[in-house]
């Protein structure tokens, strides 16, 4: 069971931002993309989430092509998180949170409504925050209840089955140190709880330490996938990012 | 399913406030019908000891009047509130894409024009609002087109495009103002100012009749409303058809939008006001806004058209002049205060 992508290729204008691009995330796995600016990751997520649709290739929800997926059974499997947009309006925090729920309709599933929010409030710690209005929070504070948006869109009953994917886009960004290794403890203890976890990522030694895989992306091509362990190699990362780069034993990647 | 979702996402605090404005419609409602040149006392109406000619300025004028009132500024408010949410834009009002100068070219061209071209017979007193509907539908069919299916580049583009709707349509009633004769210019100004005093049951009814049901086809999108403040790609990811949604809204708030217009006029400041006034008082989220925009939308104007009745009585103030001469300053307190924060 995963979310993949079959020979994706994209075009803008005339130039090749994707080529034949192919890439899978299992259930219980963490998946980082790493790579220079404009190697095409952003774009890549963006076809996995169903935003864009791709020039060639199919992506594939588990057993279904996207594109016969409605648009309400995509935010089932997936939530995702990106750059997010200024929002106008005062909501509330516990508001911004509230609109990760999807409402099935169930009865049963809409009981743990309170419930749920509050779980996902206090993993992000965010408890104190709920009455204060979003807009005037911090742009970490910001991040974190985004965070916790897309981690109540995927909630399940813990006897749940149901298929659950994150694709994040540097998630950790305008954090401090402590929530961007709080939050990605977060998303670790997500996959063991079986979520698929699909990540865009800059700081290497976070990716080596937190994934299971890592896609090396450059110029539009997957140039290496693999274990940390397989993909950090000095000599592939110094001829990418066109720095002197270090990896010692314990997979630290110093490159100044 | 639509009770259960709605108040999980609403607070009790919201729900009273909802019930206030409906006591406070109702009041108004009951203030305006029995208040005016000519009173009535309501509780003889309905004991049945009233004077035949009470009983017909009640059933035959008032009731008419103050009920197209109450749901013209019902169709404003919500529409208003509907659209700066679409938009994401707390500056966004009906009058903004265009829809109701599009209404007013029709209406003016009637005006101006009407006897001319169709003959009195054919559509009767329905004429003005047919054609000012026809004039809504016809700047959505151009927003329609020059946004390819409301779906091309966003929102701004389509705002950008409701502007030179906005300004082809003042050029239109520009050259009608101009070549038009001194009773047509008395007509044309009046209407753009304007007034319940039309108010009649032929009229009321299907107005009556579209403006509910539009109101009813919109509320159960406001959820999809909240979750497209986080934009458009995040709605998207949330599971909603953001095109699907846009569509709806665009063509509901069109359609109460033109039928206001064709009845009672231009009359500013409601669309753009009352919402920011609900926020202000209850929240953001459009499960509460979208019914209170609604509700006291039209309290205000059945207010407000009450006060046009009797300020300077026996004659009568057009409420488009009153609306703005409220709202106009209001927004501009408002706007202090946003920069003041």
């Amino acid at each position: 069971m995963s979310l993949t992508l079959k020979n994706i290729s994209f075009k803008a204008g005339d130039i090749n931002i994707l080529n034949d691009v192919s890439l899978s995330v299992k259930k219980g796995e963490i998946v980082s993309l790493v790579g220079p600016n404009g190697a095409g990751k952003s774009t890549l997520l963006n076809i996995l989430t169903g935003d864009i649709n791709p020039d060639s290739g199919g992506v594939f929800y588990e057993n279904y092509n996207l594109n016969e997926l409605t648009i309400l059974d995509r935010s089932f499997y997936r939530s995702v998180m990106s750059q997010s947009q200024q929002i106008v309006f005062d909501f509330s925090v516990k508001e911004i949170i509230e609109m990760g729920w999807l409402d099935k309709g169930n009865a049963q599933f809409s009981e743990h409504f309170d419930q749920a929010v509050l779980d996902v409030s206090s993993v992000c710690q965010l408890d104190n925050l709920l009455e204060r209005k979003f807009n005037k929070l911090s742009g970490g504070e910001q991040r974190r209840v985004h965070f916790a948006r897309t981690l109540l869109q995927l909630w399940r009953p813990s006897d749940s089955m149901d298929p659950a994917y994150m694709l994040l886009d540097e998630p950790t960004a305008n954090l401090d140190l402590y929530f961007e290794i709080k939050l990605m403890e977060i998303i670790k203890k997500k996959a063991v709880d079986n979520v698929g976890v699909f990540l865009i990522l800059h700081d290497l030694n976070l990716a080596a330490k937190f994934s299971d895989k890592i896609a090396l992306i450059n110029k539009g091509k997957i140039v290496r996938y693999g274990t940390p362990r397989e993909v950090l190699k000095p000599n592939i990362l110094e001829e990418i990012y066109n720095l002197k780069m270090n990896v010692d034993g314990n997979l630290k990647v110093s490159y100044f | 399913m639509i009770n259960s979702s709605f108040l999980k996402f609403v607070t009790s605090t919201q729900i009273n406030l909802l019930i206030v404005f409906v006591l406070l419609l109702f009041l108004s409602f009951l203030l305006a019908s029995s208040t005016g040149s000519y009173s009535i006392n309501l509780i003889e109406y309905f004991s049945g000891n009233s004077s035949e000619l009470q009983n017909k300025v009640f059933e035959q004028i008032r009731s008419p009047r103050v009920l197209l009132a109450g749901l013209v500024g019902a169709s404003l408010g919500i529409s208003g509130a509907s659209l700066q949410g679409l938009f994401r834009n707390p500056l966004a009002d009906p009058g903004l894409i265009g829809v109701s100068a599009g209404a007013a070219l029709g209406a003016s061209i009637i005006i101006v024009l009407g006897s001319s071209i169709i003959p009195d017979y054919i559509f009767g007193p329905l004429i003005l609002p047919l054609a000012a509907v026809t004039g809504a539908a016809s700047v959505i069919y151009l927003l329609y087109l020059f946004t390819k299916g409301f779906g091309y580049q966003g929102v701004t583009y389509m705002l950008l495009v409701g502007i030179a709707v906005n300004a082809l349509a003042s050029v239109g009633i520009g050259i009608l103002t101009f070549i038009s004769s001194d009773s047509e210019l008395r007509g044309l100004t009046f209407w753009t100012m304007g007034s319940f005093g039309a108010a009649n049951w032929t009229l009321v009814f299907p107005a009556l009749l579209i403006i509910l049901v539009t109101i009813f086809f919109l509320i159960p999108f406001s959820r999809q409303l909240d979750l497209l403040q986080l934009g458009e790609p995040e709605a998207y990811r949330l599971g909603v058809d953001v095109k699907k949604l846009k569509f709806r809204v665009i063509i509901s708030s069109a359609i109460v939008v033109g039928v206001s217009v064709s009845l009672s006029g231009m009359i500013g400041f409601v669309g753009l006001v009352v919402p920011h006034l609900m926020r202000l008082i209850g929240g953001v989220n459009h499960n509460y806004l979208l019914p209170a925009s609604a509700f006291f939308g039209a309290s205000i104007m059945i207010t407000a058209d009450l006060l046009a009745r009797i300020l300077i009585s026996p004659a009568e103030l057009p409420v488009g002049l009153l609306t703005s001469a409220i709202g106009a300053p209001f927004f501009l307190w408002l706007i202090f205060r946003i920069r003041k924060t």
